[in-house]
């Protein structure tokens, strides 16, 4: 606890340095590089976009008013009568929590009589994550802690610890929830003690986020957010509300066995692929020509149902083709490449099986055929069909794209272009700098700087260090992105690094220097890099959006 | 390729309704569909088998004679992946539970006395939310082998069901065997083999005991299949008939003893 506190006060301090935000957005307007229109800028698509615009915090503030509950330390004695009236409404609340109106739980009591479970799917609750010991200290130093509960308080998903052992610990939660809405509100965020608690409502599903990370309230809820799509994808949303309206005290765990793993990568992506955070889609940095080739390999290989043909290699994307008039969002995408990473067997074999894309359609199933392009490369095939019996026509369709890829050579040229994928600094020009990310609003797509550099020492390659620069990054963005008072440009003086962002219209560049270098060399590098981007921009971006 | 877009968002739609019989089926399975039998007086190659001296290349780059479905099914964590495994690289999977996702095809081509018999494996999720999907490739199964774990008393409680499901969606001269998996976990056993011989007599259809782990009549569990399969459709006159419950009482091994 001490810890935390010391960390936030040096962390406040760094702020200090950053005072002087009015001129250096004054500087910033003169910039070399005019503020460009939206569309107009480096890796905007040219014909068109490839994915649908939405604007990236539109699911949070659709919600309901916010209610923001800070408990402040040292007002001790504050805090304690609000515990004490909060027990002592809990057991007010009892009768509230079983949660529903007596016509309603009548209504509910037949079905239940109807509803006999079958009690053939009870082995499969039982295989479940090594769990860990919930009153441990260990379990409680996790940096971030996610639960989904149901309406009825019924755990659904934990990060850390069986579900089972925290069944008292949502029950508090769902509390909080009821507590404030029954008076007609409700609870957004409790900030105590360094802690962040994040709480989502996505009915029937309640979702929370215990987190003491750097990112901002909105950050965590829109990871989240990712969570509860995550459940969508598995599920449908028609189905997931369908099952509670039967019955309330349903053990989604029953359905959602097997999936803990894909929640559990999500999580840990989103703690080191700034994907999540840009609400962008990382292509795979390729020469034009060899793209074209893969794409016009892709368009050969299609099939009636087809909806999306997707190449990807290592959560970068290489290549995308749709059926026309139909775009998949970046969210869905991210969502494909966590289920696909999520697990190794998919390198075997041809996989199939049925996916929600929540923001194309939360209300029905495709069908997808994942399929590695061979076992010992990167590179792996995604065919989304709208068709349940399509197996056999869409692994068809694989193997014409990887026949005529081989027959015309492309598929060497695509390994080769794989086995060295990354520009490095030197590339860049700008010797002061480590890393950077800039996106392109337009067309959802980012890129970035990948490290190791042949550098002394390499930073950033550790997962420790990776998870240390995205936090870095996330700081960065939600100051940018804070819905109250946004900043156009930051400048961030760390021990170990520089960071500069800079957020327009168009584009957000986030770039992390070397702590040696000056803000004024920093600044005047901005335009050299825009250059350069600009300049590799067909390699850097998919700047065609392609149908079949 | 322009279809409409309103056919297009419905077609991503509901799952929860059954499977809409023979549409859009895949050519080569069209004939099944219109009821063909695959008796084993036939004289014809029965449906899904490629025709000798026209032989494809597989996936994996081989050429086979006739080939055939076969699927794996059973509870979540009883071993069809590990089973899958150990037969296709005669490897285990050890580590931690991988669940599978929705359903995973791989081939193997077996050598069943001097003919090269591709086997095409469906390893299936065994979780409830993927019924759908395994229904629907149900009907495309010439065999399947139903797994339970010896170690979990539900699995094997639950073979009932499995059996009333395949009943349902496979066809009806499918081959069936029954599966006892895991009998290396001697001390954690709960399913004695008496049971799972009982039930499988119950239902006339084949019963081993297996090992994933240790690959216990793993092999033999495929191979018998194989041979069925191969004689069913390649009906010689002058051969006698092959009898699969006979073939794996006389090869079965007991958990006693190792088997590769």
């Amino acid at each position: 606890m001490a810890a935390d506190v010391q960390k936030k006060k040096g962390w406040e301090v760094q702020n200090g340095s950053l005072a002087p935000l009015d001129s250096l957005q004054l500087e910033r307007s003169e910039s070399p590089t005019p503020s460009m229109m939206q569309g107009s800028e480096p890796g905007a698509g040219q014909e068109g976009t490839m994915f649908v615009h939405t604007r990236s915090y539109e699911d949070l503030t659709t919600d309901e008013g916010p209610v923001s509950m800070g408990l402040k330390k040292g007002d001790g004695d504050q805090i304690e009568s609000d515990m004490e009236q909060i027990s002592k409404d809990f057991s007010e609340l009892s009768t509230k929590l079983t949660g529903i109106p007596m016509d309603m739980e009548e209504e509910l009591r037949e079905n239940d009589s109807d509803q006999q479970e079958k009690p053939r799917r009870d082995s499969v609750l039982s295989s479940g994550k090594n769990d860990e010991d919930v009153t441990t200290d260990s379990w409680r130093r996790h940096k971030k802690q996610v639960f989904v509960l149901s309406e009825a308080g019924k755990p659904v998903y934990s990060r850390y610890g069986s579900e089972e052992a925290l069944s008292s610990t949502m029950g508090v939660m769902m509390a909080l929830v009821s507590f404030l809405e029954a008076e007609k509100n409700a609870i957004k965020s409790i900030h105590a003690d360094g802690y962040k608690v994040v709480f989502m409502r996505r009915s029937p599903l309640v979702l929370v986020a215990v987190a003491r990370t750097r990112q901002s309230e909105q950050e965590i809820a829109q990871e989240l957010l990712y969570i509860y799509y995550q459940i969508l994808s598995l599920l449908t949303w028609t189905q997931l509300n369908h099952i509670f309206q039967q019955k309330q005290n349903y053990d989604l765990r029953r359905l959602l066995a097997g999936s803990e793993r894909i929640t559990d990568n999500l999580l840990d992506l989103m703690a080191q692929d700034p994907s999540f955070l840009m609400g962008a889609v990382r292509c795979l940095p390729l020469a034009a020509s060899v793209r074209d080739a893969v794409n016009a390999s892709l368009q050969q290989a299609k099939a009636k149902n087809l909806v999306f043909s997707i190449l990807i290699s290592k959560n970068q994307l290489v290549a995308l083709l749709r059926k026309k008039d139909q775009f998949l969002h970046p969210v869905d995408l991210h969502l494909l490449f966590n289920l696909i990473s999520s697990s190794t067997s998919f390198r075997e074999g041809e996989a199939w099986t049925p996916i929600c894309l929540p923001k194309f359609n939360a209300s029905g199933f495709f069908h997808a055929h994942i399929s590695y392009l061979a076992q010992e490369t990167d590179l792996c095939l995604l065919l989304v069909s709208t068709n349940r019996e399509d197996f056999f026509t869409v692994s068809e369709c694989k193997q014409k794209f990887l026949d005529r890829m081989r027959r015309r050579g492309s598929y060497q040229t695509l390994q080769e272009a794989l086995r060295t994928p990354f520009y490095s600094v030197s590339q860049v020009g700008i010797p002061e700098l480590r890393h950077f990310i800039y996106k392109s609003k337009s067309s959802r797509l980012f890129t970035r700087l990948c490290l190791p550099s042949p550098k002394i020492e390499a930073p950033y390659v550790t997962k420790e260090e990776k998870e240390r620069l995205l936090g870095l990054y996330q700081y960065l963005h939600s100051r940018t992105h804070n819905s109250s008072r946004s900043l156009k440009t930051i400048y961030y003086t760390g021990t170990n690094e520089n960071l500069l962002a800079w957020v327009t219209g168009a584009f957000e560049l986030y770039m992390c220097y070397s702590p040696l270098g000056t803000k004024a060399s920093a600044v005047s590098s901005i335009s050299k890099l825009m250059k350069w981007i600009r300049r590799e921009e067909d390699r850097l971006f998919i700047l065609t959006s392609l149908t079949y | 390729m322009s279809r409409k877009k309103s056919q297009k968002s419905r077609g991503g739609g509901s799952s929860s309704s059954p499977a809409t019989s023979a549409r859009n089926l895949p050519p080569k399975d069209g004939a099944r569909a219109g009821g063909k039998s695959c008796s084993p007086d036939s004289e014809v190659p029965v449906n899904g088998v490629v025709v000798p001296g026209r032989p494809s290349l597989s996936n994996s780059a081989e050429f086979y004679d006739m080939a055939f479905k076969v699927m794996l099914v059973g509870d979540s964590g009883v071993g069809k992946t590990c089973l899958l495994v150990r037969f296709k690289d005669g490897a285990f999977l050890a580590g931690s539970f991988i669940s599978t996702v929705g359903i995973d095809f791989r081939n193997k081509v077996l050598n069943v006395d001097g003919v090269k018999v591709k086997l095409q494996i469906w390893d299936t999720a065994g979780q409830e939310r993927f019924r759908s999907v395994t229904h629907a490739y149900y009907r495309d199964a010439h065999a399947l082998l139903l797994l339970y774990d010896v170690t979990n008393k539900t699995s094997f409680d639950n073979i009932q069901a499995w059996l009333t499901e395949i009943h349902e969606y496979a066809q009806q001269d499918v081959v069936v065997m029954l599966l006892g998996n895991k009998v290396d976990s001697t001390h954690e056993r709960v399913v004695k083999r008496e049971e799972g011989e009982k039930l499988a007599k119950e239902y006339g259809v084949p019963f081993m005991e297996t090992s994933a782990k240790t690959g216990l009549n793993v092999d033999l569990a495929f191979m018998a299949i194989g041979k069925e399969l191969k004689h069913r459709s390649m009906k010689l006159p002058n051969e006698p008939k092959f009898k699969l419950h006979e073939y794996v009482r006389k090869e079965v091994k007991g958990s006693g003893c190792c088997k590769s």
